[in-house]
């Protein structure tokens, strides 16, 4: 089992507006990189070379573990508007 | 859209449908502003609804109303190795009567199901708004405004569910900074099994259902697992303490992997279908980590006031919602009555929560969360446990020991004397 196929059992209504923002400033300098670690949905990937993170909002689960993990304030994550974001039917 | 209301409930959770079907019973005009699609298409659960009064008292009937899968008859809690598994049953026939200790369900049913018996009551029920901010006029919270359908509800008192990161509590000042060390993650998987299949292996007839906790299921990390079973589909999953998973260093599907490859349970899910991931956060702080439960015209409720706790065996935070929901109303009825939705007027339900079963299970269990941050409950004990257990089962000419002294080997190998004292210290203040 991968992280792709689990994410793809879930249903997602996606906006188009991103409710995850990062402070690529501060992601330059961290070292410890928790978000790209503990994201159970694989949203976040750190480019080596670029030195940039990306953010892959439209599969979040909402579950808010990088903005607690996040010790640097680099993340300024909210709720998506209304409506959007992760649909579950069967949880 | 800007109106008013007597009160305002954000979150359509279990806690803030209670609320609001208490409030409407009442004839109190009360609106719930939901962000999901419908009312439990955000939340999740690890799977079991705990049998609570308020809602027996509530809706009597609603075993034959709700949308529930199977109610609960067998309880288990396994303690794991990488290679073993030592498990304790308890199965009883009055769990098969009601009232029921409690039933599977899944959220997006449940959930939508009870909001709408309160809108049923007169509530109104808001969904796809997503509550962004409090309102704040003459020194009180008198609404929140709305992202999404861009505007402002207003009521003369607020309760925020909205669950446990709970902007809105966060904006009055009523708790601080989201904190790893009173969290837990909790990750699912829900597999799809026929039925017959479901049964035949949990041992399970009818609408019986399963309750599994797993000890030493997530690695060096402090967590536990769990499975719940519903009519045709298996829940299983782990949750693990923030800060654990943070120093190990390791992805949390990967411990949801190696969590299902465990021989025990692979055999159990065998031929499951995915169906759904699902992951949320988990207060674990207990009731040191509560927030301030009140201010100038808001109360909070749910998993948004903290109110949840896990002692190693129970595990429970909806009755312990719902409850403090219904609280919660009861307090904004006086004070609509009284024309006051001050602190001081509100502080009323901070005393009933004390009087309830809520706070005073919370306060009995307050040394808990210290105890299952003990690294040792989640490795060593359950190696203890499957050496003990090995060694007494084992036969091919080895000289036995009797009992006490093969215990006390098997332990003081493991953990050591101090360590032993240390952990018993720690296990007898939070539970004995």
């Amino acid at each position: 089992m991968n992280i792709e196929n689990l994410t793809q059992l879930t249903q997602f209504l996606v906006d188009d507006r991103a409710h995850i923002i990062v402070n690529q400033e501060i992601c330059k300098t961290c070292d410890s990189r928790a978000c790209v670690k503990m994201c159970l949905a694989n949203c976040y990937t750190f480019n080596e070379e670029t030195r940039l993170l990306s953010v892959v909002y439209e599969t979040c689960l909402e579950c808010g573990t990088c903005y607690v993990m996040c010790d640097k304030g680099a993340i300024d994550w909210n709720y998506p508007r209304g409506g959007f974001g992760v649909n579950y039917r069967l949880t | 859209m800007a109106k008013s209301f007597d009160v305002v409930i954000v979150g359509a959770g279990p806690a803030g449908s209670i609320a609001a079907l208490k409030l409407a019973r009442a004839g109190r005009s009360v609106v719930m502003v939901e962000r999901g699609k419908s009312p439990g298409a955000k939340n999740m659960f690890g799977g079991l609804l705990h049998n609570t009064q308020v809602l027996n008292e509530l809706i009597p009937d609603f075993h034959e109303r709700a949308p529930l899968e199977r109610h609960v008859y067998k309880k288990s809690l396994a303690f794991l190795t990488a290679e073993s598994a030592v498990s304790l049953t308890f199965e009883n026939e009055n769990f098969d009567k009601p009232p029921h200790n409690g039933h599977t369900v899944f959220r997006p049913a449940f959930d939508n199901w009870l909001a709408n018996e309160a809108v049923k009551s007169g509530a109104l029920l808001l969904c796809e708004c997503t509550a962004e901010d409090v309102i704040k006029e003459d020194g009180r919270i008198g609404g929140v405004t709305v992202k999404s359908r861009e505007g402002e509800v207003r009521g003369k008192i607020v309760i925020a569910a909205d669950g446990i990161l709970s902007f809105i509590a966060e904006k009055a000042g009523l708790r601080q900074d989201f904190k790893t060390g009173n969290m837990g993650l909790g990750i699912k998987l829900l597999l799809g099994l026929p039925e017959a299949t479901i049964n035949e292996r949990f041992g399970l007839v009818r609408d019986q259902a399963a309750d599994v906790s797993f000890l030493g299921a997530t690695g060096a990390m402090r967590g536990g697992g769990f499975l719940y079973t519903q009519r045709e589909t298996v829940a299983i999953g782990l949750v693990v303490h923030l800060d654990s998973l943070k120093e190990s260093g390791r992805t949390p599907y990967d411990t949801l992997n190696a969590f299902l490859e465990h021989p025990s349970l692979k055999r159990l899910i065998k031929g499951g279908t995915p169906l759904e991931y699902s992951a949320h956060l988990v207060p674990e702080g207990g009731y040191k980590a509560m927030p301030r439960l009140y201010t100038d015209g808001l109360m909070l409720a749910g998993d948004a006031a903290g109110l949840c706790y896990t002692n190693g065996i129970n595990l429970e935070g909806i009755n312990l919602a719902m409850t403090s929901g219904a609280l919660a109303a009861d307090t904004a009825i006086e004070a609509l009555d009284a024309n006051d939705f001050s602190a001081r007027r509100l502080a009323r339900y901070k005393k009933r929560l004390d009087r309830s079963f809520v706070i005073k299970d919370m306060k009995t269990f307050r040394n808990a969360a210290g105890m299952m941050s003990t690294d040792r409950l989640y490795t060593t004990y359950p190696r203890i446990f499957s050496a003990i257990m090995e060694k007494m089962g084992r036969t091919g000419g080895a000289p036995r020991s009797k009992l006490l002294r093969l215990i006390r080997k098997e332990a003081m190998k493991e953990a050591g004397l101090k360590n032993l004292i240390a952990d018993g210290y720690k296990i007898g203040r939070a539970l004995l």
